[in-house]
């Protein structure tokens, strides 16, 4: 999250978070380096030690997103102001060739129709061709642009179903799957169990491709955990060993790939519409990461 | 003493005329037969035209002459070379000509009372629609990053092996291309018509 971030963002939300990373993880930095440098073995140890006592099941998920493909509605302060500046860019313009062009060739035009014509003086200046004005290319280009048609921008007016990644172009959407979870069958994003010897991201990723009937083409935004959602089970199913569950979430973009079948299984959300799926304390955690811009 | 003589004859008389005449006056001297007009005998000096042209003898001076005109010319090519390379103009900062003329400029439309104070409304309430975007982009930001260092203390409480995994960078992200929002979706199996275009871009060498 933090170095994608940066690359994208204008300079005070730069600033903004440099000073935020710095309170925050400025003491784990300077452990990292102090670790780094000699006691590599008594790390290992003691995290051999830790994976043994934790009694938190790990899990890995991932926040699969499907950026806009096209812009947004303006609102109508936008449009004024979108038309306010085209005016105004306008009116402390200077005039261009075409336009030039254009007052030339209906000044000819006047002149042609007025009494005291004199042709051989006007077309002595250009040779006796014939020239095409710039009207008529105005009509051509226009005449060009009508054969065009583009793909309409509002698809959904027929109604996409829930599950089709075609639907809402405008905002970014979150990939949400039903899954077992204890007792229940519950919408959540997908996760698999964490086993030793590989990464938490790997984990995540392996999450996304055991998913049944799709292949997504996702690209991983980093090493690092954007969440974490931790919760304790219920107590028939608490023992001294497994209190609870830390599911990880790792933000990725959709890059290609779609369902292969048109089943249920899979849902594409706006961040509006994560209320009506997830249950509260889940949501309260997925929402902050999920971004909306 | 008359092959000395004849030797004089011979040259002078060459100066003078052709070789065949030569050839039939030496023939008359001698008194024995030679061969054809282009084998004299031994004994007179082969005074033919290419030996006459005597080439230029190469005087001791001509390279160490040509060997100062080397040094001239390499010592004005230095000079040369020291000068500065002449900068590269930047076109953009110079304005072309042709927009300097007056008949270009537009008419300035004189702006009505209420049409100039509908202006600076806009333009304020613009002001503050963007002042609260941003401050709402900022709180985002500031709860995803909050989120993030949860996730990370969370996971060093759990084990340091994956913290450490965690925080290690991904050479593999960058580059990261992605294509942004466009007005319309993409259509489906549209060709492109192709375009040409002539590049007159001036390309300067330094």
């Amino acid at each position: 999250m933090a170095a994608p971030c940066s690359r994208m963002a204008s300079r005070p939300l730069w600033q903004f978070i440099t000073n935020v990373r710095r309170t925050g993880l400025k003491h784990t930095g300077v452990r990292q380096i102090s670790l780094g440098s000699a006691c590599r073995a008594a790390t290992q140890t003691r995290s051999k030690t830790e994976s043994v006592a934790s009694p938190w099941k790990l899990y890995g998920a991932v926040c699969l997103q499907r950026l806009p493909v096209i812009s947004q509605e303006r609102n109508p302060i936008e449009d004024q102001f979108a038309e306010l500046m085209h005016q105004m860019e306008l009116e402390r313009s200077l005039l261009s060739d075409h336009e030039q062009r254009l007052l030339e060739d209906s000044e000819r035009m006047t002149r042609k129709q007025a009494d005291n014509y004199d042709s051989d003086e006007e077309e002595a200046d250009y040779g006796g061709q014939e020239t095409i004005t710039a009207q008529d290319q105005e009509d051509t280009w226009e005449q060009k642009l009508k054969h065009f048609q583009p793909a309409l921008r509002d698809r959904d007016v027929g109604g996409t179903p829930l599950g089709s990644v075609e639907r809402c172009l405008g905002d970014s959407l979150v990939l949400l799957v039903q899954q077992t979870v204890g007792k229940e069958t519950i919408w959540l994003l997908p996760q698999a169990q964490w086993e030793a010897g590989e990464t938490l991201r790997q984990t995540a990723e392996r999450g996304l491709s055991s998913l049944p009937e799709a292949d997504f083409k996702a690209t991983f935004l980093g090493n690092t955990p954007c969440g974490v959602y931790r919760y304790t089970f219920p107590k028939e199913v608490r023992t001294e060993r497994c209190v609870g569950a830390k599911v990880f979430f790792f933000k990725a973009f959709l890059s290609a790939g779609s369902a292969t079948s048109q089943k249920e299984p899979f849902l594409w959300v706006k961040k509006t519409e994560l209320q009506g799926y997830l249950k509260p304390a889940y949501l309260e955690k997925v929402d902050r990461f999920i971004l909306n811009l | 003493m008359s092959i000395v003589i004849s030797r004089a004859l011979c040259r002078v008389l060459s100066r003078q005329t052709a070789v065949p005449t030569n050839v039939s006056f030496l023939m008359g001297v001698d008194g024995h037969v030679s061969q054809g007009p282009w084998f004299a005998s031994v004994l007179t000096l082969k005074t033919s035209a290419p030996l006459r042209a005597e080439p230029k003898k190469k005087k001791k001076v001509d390279p160490r002459r040509e060997q100062m005109v080397r040094e001239r010319l390499k010592k004005k090519l230095k000079k040369l070379e020291r000068v500065p390379p002449e900068l590269i103009p930047i076109e953009d900062f110079t304005t072309p000509a042709k927009y300097m003329d007056e008949t270009r400029v537009r008419g300035a439309a004189q702006l009505p009372f209420e049409e100039s104070e509908r202006r600076a409304l806009l333009l304020k309430e613009w002001s503050r629609y963007k002042q609260t975007q941003h401050r709402a982009e900022m709180e985002a930001v500031g709860l995803a990053v909050e989120a993030q260092r949860e996730a990370l203390e969370e996971l060093r409480l759990e084990s340091e092996e994956l913290y450490q995994a965690a925080l290690r960078p991904d050479p593999l992200l960058f580059p990261f291309n992605h294509q942004g929002p466009s007005y319309t979706p993409p259509k489906a199996q549209y060709e492109a018509p192709e375009g040409k275009y002539n590049n007159i871009t001036k390309v300067y060498t330094q």
